[in-house]
């Protein structure tokens, strides 16, 4: 039956109150533990069409007639345009149209980040409409930009409020404790860099616009795009059948879209706006920068009595100032805890969700925190980590399910090798082992919706207007609808990526696609199995194969709807895991690299252990440049950005790439939907950065407390542990 | 633009080998030409001991025994092989610098701008992690090339179409006067790079991540019986033959760890090679 329902939806992090219509499926989970096609390896459904190039992406998509674009964006991070002469453009060959400030929203004389667009050229090829763009005529006046972001929170310039978030009494939590450790840490600004540039290509059909788009969320850019547009959302098709890539950063229309639009319009063409690599480097989005002044107090025993952090957010321009301070409030028991968070708001490009956002820089703050106090208290850190568990929420919740402490335990085998690595150093090679936890959402929520058909030769299409984002998703959807049917994997197929054709469904965001879409399908399946099995029993056939049952049906089909239930009150639905990393490091030459890399996750059910594992793999690898080699450059006196090709940016390369192992958990949630499982895009990425930062310490122990760990901040970091081990040895017997 | 295939080492226009370098520069806008001129046809590529034509692919030298290690090793930590496969001997020579600055185009002082060349150098003042430790007074810039420390330490010689000349020759530093990076005259096309054997020879590179980038520090030895020449890349506008020590530097404030990474990667350099 449906109901309608008031509830707290979350999102990477953010929560909001929404109406649901929801409906509740009767179905009980599956037993724990493999089944006949989910919970076993199944390779990507389309794999095939991927690998051979057949698939076509939204850059690869050339309609009859499609314009080109190019779009003219501030060099400078703040600058107010006092001329623009658009006229020298229009008389180049091949143009169609130009487009400047003013004449769309997206477009303005008033640049307050390098990247903001301010005019655009469309011609019949990219070359002619490169060409045409250089031909603008625009002078900037420039300004002085705002870059600090400790400057920008004394100035107030900031993006929202202050967030306080306390609990207990942190000053005297910090007077009971025995040992405080304080540090601060400072993550860097990291690029998605997806292998598909941002893009869309907009036509304008005889009633409405249908927008082909590189997207992680099909009908939010519909709600959008309609709203942007002024038009019923029914009038706009939103089509994904494949995309390269987003992390995060592909949640929204953004500029490309609503310039591409209106030049279609005006030119009645098909017109694709596609950021260049360069433009991918700068006006995408990024995770953005962070200053963590952080304190911790414990009891000599290990107890936590006080956590206390200012976190400052170096937002940019726009976007919003994630939960950095979300491990802190969540991770351990610790029953005192004050945290700030700021939002500074700057001149430089607007930061977009990267995979965790928040969580991954706080992470790598607390964890390394933990592991400098387990340090001074002469305590294992896995054991500290032990000690400080907590089984209920910090504030008396309880957890939908949590087997963090089996993560632990799980992780032990790879702790245990720390004696041995550490064995292997020699005189110039310092290796150590390090670990850390990994807290973050992933219970994904409804509304999701699934349709299902059955033809008479026993073969089921699976149809919702979701996107699969590159993560495998047809794939586990597949799967499900397999499982639930009683039919071969491959006797399913899964139809996706447009708006028009199939219900709603979830982003693809905060690691939900799974535990959003996944109860619906199944939802949709049981639904027609249910009817087969009217069928059957009205055959004679009970307990045949469904494709026995159904073959009589001719042209009939058999239907089945399904939608996501609600996530359970009065819980927290949350995803664990601990990862423990091998690095070695040249106190030479700084040079670090990993050697190996251990992870146990806690994501409730696993559809396709293949994919799970795989989805690891990227987290871990993402999270080693993100840890090693990444940096977004500004120049500091300009702010202008240094960084801007793939030479400068440095992404790990295969070579950076160390042993992976990865074991996942695999306990349903049993509170959780008829599935009991929980997204894993995102939780892999979380603990890296901290576990390779603490094998470094284990390694040399040298505090390496900025990131990324270039040359220069390991070999700052291992003179400063030399000099404290001097003073040590130096300082007088008793002191 | 039009491409045109050279029938001799005299042609009009720009000169394009392999294409690694001139046709990002060129789409970049930083080089300009009406004629694109591929020489691979009039360039010398085969591979003799102690001989080597200059448009040997950097591929072709990384496997090929006969060639000194320092060379190889050079060859062999450059780039990525799609990129050793199609980059010459001599274009790896004649590359750019990465300055960051320089490829974004800003008008420092070895671009032209309206009249004449520009009178900064941003990097100094700004973001230089990678930039030079050496010689970096009025240009900031870090030679990138791995092959040319490696021909540096060989005490390699060059043959063009207009002269013979020490490696060390080819390059220049930048002065107010003359903001060139290399001694090569328009239309002069390098042809040979030749080489004395050497008794042992090592290239050691620190970079950002493990394949695939330029050298923060490149450091290449070549010992003949007593003397041992020692070069470095990455660490001064041009390929830099370091006489004396390391304490000659004169780093920038956020590159002072490369002073710490040569000093390091030139001592186990001289050890490996029994210097």
């Amino acid at each position: 039956m449906a109901r309608l329902i008031r509830t707290e939806k979350e999102v990477e992090g953010r929560y909001e109150e929404v109406w649901l219509v929801v409906e509740e499926d009767s179905l009980d989970q599956w037993p724990a533990g493999p089944r006949e096609i989910v919970g076993r390896d199944a390779v990507r459904v389309d794999g095939r069409e991927r690998a051979t190039g057949q698939a076509v992406y939204t850059a690869d998509l050339a309609k009859p007639g499609m314009l080109h674009t190019a779009v003219l964006r501030s060099p400078h991070p703040r600058a107010r345009v006092a001329r623009i002469d658009l006229a020298p453009a229009l008389a180049m060959p091949g143009v169609h149209a130009a487009i400047g400030p003013g004449d769309i929203e997206q477009l303005t004389s008033d640049c307050s980040f390098q990247g903001e667009a301010i005019a655009a050229v469309c011609a019949d090829s990219l070359a002619h409409a490169r060409t045409a763009l250089r031909a603008i005529v625009c002078e900037f006046e420039v300004l002085e930009p705002l870059l600090d972001p400790d400057e920008a929170v004394r100035q107030g310039s900031l993006l929202g409020e202050a967030r306080e978030r306390s609990r207990g009494d942190y000053e005297r939590g910090l007077a009971e404790a025995d040992v405080v450790v304080e540090a601060e840490f400072r993550t860097q600004v990291v690029l998605h860099n997806s292998m598909e540039t941002h893009q869309a290509v907009v036509e304008w059909m005889a009633d409405g616009v249908e927008v082909h788009i590189s997207t992680q969320y099909i009908w939010g850019i519909r709600d959008a795009v309609a709203q942007g547009l002024a038009l019923p959302p029914d009038k706009v098709r939103i089509v994904c059948h494949y995309m390269g890539g987003g992390f995060g950063s592909k949640n929204s229309p953004d500029d490309y879209t609503f310039i591409a639009a209106e030049l279609a319009k005006r030119t009645n063409r098909p017109v694709k706006c596609a950021l260049t690599r360069r433009e991918e480097n700068t006006a995408a989005g990024n995770r953005n920068a962070t200053i963590q002044r952080l304190t911790v107090g414990a009891r000599s025993d290990g107890t936590l009595t006080a956590l206390g952090g200012e976190f400052v957010n170096a937002v940019g321009w726009d976007g919003w100032s994630s939960g950095t301070e979300g491990p802190m409030q969540m991770l351990y028991a610790c029953p005192n805890v004050k945290t700030t968070t700021y939002g500074a708001k700057l001149n430089l490009p607007p930061m977009k969700a990267f995979r965790a956002p928040g969580f991954v820089e706080g992470t790598f703050g607390l964890e390394a925190l933990l592991d400098e106090l387990a340090t001074k208290l002469d305590l294992d850190p896995l054991e500290l980590r032990r000690r400080n568990h907590t089984e209920a929420t910090p504030e008396g919740n309880e957890y939908s399910g949590k087997n963090l402490l089996e993560c632990y335990r799980r992780a032990e085998p790879h702790w245990e090798r720390r004696h041995e690595v550490r064995a292997r150093s020699t005189e110039t090679v310092k290796r150590g082992v390090g670990m850390a936890s990994q807290i973050w959402y992933g219970g994904g929520g409804p509304p999701s919706y699934a349709w299902i058909r059955v033809g008479s030769d026993g073969r089921a299409t699976v149809v919702t207007a979701m996107q699969d984002s590159g993560t495998g998703t047809k794939t586990a959807m597949a799967q499900i609808a397999a499982e639930e049917l009683g039919i071969p994997l491959e006797h399913v197929t899964v139809t996706l990526g447009d708006s028009d054709r199939g219900p709603y469904a979830a982003i693809s965001a905060g690691s939900s696609t799974t535990p959003s879409m996944g109860p619906a399908v199944r939802a949709a399946a049981a639904d027609a199995r249910g009817q087969i099995e009217d069928i059957a029993e009205q055959r004679g056939l009970k307990g045949a194969p469904v494709h026995e049952v159904v073959d009589v049906l001719e042209d009939s089909q058999i239907l089945g709807k399904g939608a996501r239930g609600p996530n359970p009150t009065g819980m927290q639905v949350l995803t664990f895991g601990v990862q423990v990393a091998e690095v070695a490091v040249d106190i030479e030459t700084g040079e670090v690299w990993v050697e190996r890399i251990a992870a146990v996750h806690d994501v409730g059910r696993v559809i396709n252990p293949l994919g799970a594992s795989s989805q690891i793999e990227g987290g871990i690898i993402q999270g080693i440049g993100h840890t090693l080699s990444e940096e977004r450059l500004h120049d500091p006196a300009t702010g202008r950005l240094l960084t801007t090709t793939l030479d400068a940016y440095k992404l790990p390369t295969i070579a950076d790439v160390p042993e992976i192992v990865s074991e996942l958990i695999d306990e349903p949630d049993t509170h959780l939907t008829n599935l009991g499982s929980k997204g894993l895009g995102e939780p892999p990425i979380i603990p890296t950065a901290a576990a390779i930062a603490n094998a470094i310490r284990d390694a040399t122990g040298a505090d390496v407390r900025r990131l990324p760990i270039s040359r220069e901040e390991m070999l700052r970091a291992l003179r400063e542990a030399e000099t404290r081990q001097k003073e040590k040895v130096g300082a007088p017997a008793g002191v | 633009m039009e491409l045109r295939r050279a029938s001799s080492t005299t042609f009009d226009g720009l000169p394009v080998h392999g294409g690694t370098e001139v046709v990002p520069l060129l789409r970049a806008g930083l080089l300009r030409t009406d004629t694109l001129v591929d020489i691979r046809g009039v360039v010398p590529r085969d591979i003799a001991p102690g001989r080597i034509g200059a448009g040997a692919t950097l591929a072709q030298l990384e496997c090929d025994p006969g060639i000194p290690e320092v060379l190889r090793e050079a060859c062999r930590l450059a780039a990525s092989p799609q990129l050793r496969n199609m980059g010459s001997l001599a274009g790896n020579l004649l590359q750019s610098t990465r300055c960051w600055y320089w490829r974004l185009g800003w008008p420092c002082r070895l671009h032209r701008v309206a009249n004449g060349y520009g009178d900064e150098c941003f990097a100094r003042d700004g973001e230089h992690r990678e930039h030079a430790i050496f010689a970096n007074d009025y240009c900031a810039s870090a030679h990138p090339s791995d092959v040319a420390a490696a021909l540096l330490a060989l005490d390699a010689r060059l043959r063009t179409t207009a002269r013979e000349l020490p490696v060390a020759e080819l390059y220049r530093l930048p002065t107010e006067a003359d903001r060139r990076t290399t001694t090569l005259e328009p239309g002069e096309v390098i042809l040979e790079v030749t080489f004395d054997e050497c008794d042992q020879s090592v290239y050691l590179k620190a970079m950002e991540r493990k394949r695939w980038a330029f050298p923060l520090v490149g450091v290449a030895a070549a010992r003949r019986g007593a003397k041992t020449r020692v070069a470095l890349a990455g660490v001064a506008p041009v390929p830099w033959l370091l006489s004396g020590e390391l304490d000659s530097a004169t780093p920038l404030p956020r590159n002072a760890y490369k002073v710490d990474v040569a000093r390091a990667l030139v001592k186990r350099a001289r050890a490996t090679i029994g210097a």
